[in-house]
């Protein structure tokens, strides 16, 4: 059984890496080989949306990087640890560049069974709210499981050594993935959030004023206040929408994206004449 | 020819609900517009999904339902596209209002963008 640490930080032997290293040396002790790859340390080129893979099952134009080398690492683990800092908001950006590149594997989705488990270090309680997001969206894309998630406020680069409880957590949360790895059970252990999928806190009013829905799993609810305590219900049939199902997830390329190239041949000249005065425009 | 037309094609997982011609009858009524929808099937089920290669069809011939709605007034037509879109959610694509004249895409689309987020 082998599990994966992905570091999203750029920091050698700062918080992120020690925190994962620490949970390494807890799956380590259930048994696990393990292995970490500080995403830093690769070349992932920028998506160029030219919609290859997606047309061409499995065809990334983008050759010339080591994302493929990272997915075939995902693929040979039973279990990930997902760290990256908090720095501004969300995740670092390499996650970010790595979640656009994953549109090749949007055909994997739901259909792996592998527990994954996520870290955070951050500087400034409250100064987090899309870390979570960036992670669903990375995890679920790749069609990994979530079975937990921290957030540690720490500091000064290798400050969170000193902080025994968040070393004793990371060491627990190694652990933990590598028995979910093994006995294959993705139960989630974590906050529970109040999406009831992804988890998150996050929560998107629509143009309504009526309806709320999770932004990650697109599945709709309706606010409402108990005892003085904001709530959100979800129909049983809304979970039909969660875009990260894999019926969704197959008609959502079947039926909005694979037909645009019909309208894309079909608009051909019209494109051609409208667009040429913006080729020429400040091209110099 | 009616002055405003547009078809809303919703795909297999679009609208929030199913599509039937008794709730677009009593909307035709209550906003005094023409509405028909068509339904094209070419989906099979294969390991139990309901599965169609449309990467090379036309878009007017992949499995989806076209609300067609006519009227010669703007505002019957636009209050029935925001019910429209309120029951069903607005059709998702880009290429979701084929077929519609500049008149009806106009107004169906400036809807979308001001009652979609669903």
């Amino acid at each position: 059984m082998k599990i994966l640490a992905l570091n999203g930080s750029f920091r050698k032997n700062g918080n992120t890496e020690i925190l994962l290293k620490q949970a390494l040396m807890g799956a380590e002790s259930e048994g696990a080989s393990v292995e970490i790859l500080r995403l830093t340390d690769y070349q992932i080129h920028p998506c160029r949306g030219c919609g290859l893979c997606l047309f061409r099952e499995n065809v990334c134009q983008v050759q010339d990087d080591d994302v493929s080398f990272i997915f075939s690492k995902i693929d040979e683990c039973d279990g990930m640890i997902l760290g990256a800092p908090c720095y501004f908001l969300e995740l670092t950006a390499v996650v970010k560049q790595l979640i656009d590149r994953c549109w090749i594997l949007g055909h994997k989705i739901g259909k792996i069974k592998k527990p994954a488990t996520v870290i955070v270090p951050y500087a400034t309680r409250g100064w987090i709210p899309y870390v979570s997001l960036q992670s669903n969206i990375l995890l679920n894309i790749m069609g990994l499981t979530k079975i937990n998630e921290i957030t540690i406020c720490t500091q000064g680069i290798s400050e969170v050594v000193l902080d025994t409880e968040a070393m004793d957590l990371a060491h627990e949360m190694g652990r933990e993935i590598a028995v979910a790895a093994e006995k294959k059970d993705f139960t989630y252990k974590g906050d529970p959030g109040i999406c009831p999928s992804c988890h998150d806190w996050l929560f998107r009013i629509l143009k309504d004023r009526e309806t709320v829905e999770c932004p990650t799993c697109g599945v709709r609810g309706k606010l409402s206040l108990r005892e003085g305590k904001i709530s959100v219900t979800f129909e049983e049939k809304a979970w039909a929408d969660s875009r990260f199902r894999p019926d969704v997830g197959y008609n959502h390329f079947t039926y909005h994206i694979a037909p645009s190239k019909d309208y894309f041949l079909r608009t051909k000249e019209e494109r051609k004449l409208k667009t040429q005065r913006f080729k020429e425009y400040l091209n110099r | 020819m009616p002055r405003y037309l547009a078809e809303l094609r919703y795909y297999p997982g679009d609208p929030l609900e199913d599509i039937k011609i008794s709730d677009l009858k009593t909307l035709g009524k209550e906003y005094g517009v023409n509405i028909s929808c068509a339904k094209i099937e070419n989906r099979e089920m294969k390991d139990g999904l309901l599965m169609e290669r449309t990467l090379d069809k036309r878009i007017e011939d992949i499995t989806q339902e076209v609300i067609t709605v006519t009227s010669d007034q703007e505002e019957n037509f636009s209050k029935c596209l925001v019910a429209l879109y309120k029951k069903y959610r607005c059709p998702r694509t880009p290429y979701s209002l084929l077929g519609s004249n500049e008149a009806g895409q106009k107004i169906a689309k400036k809807l979308m963008d001001q009652h979609g987020g669903w």
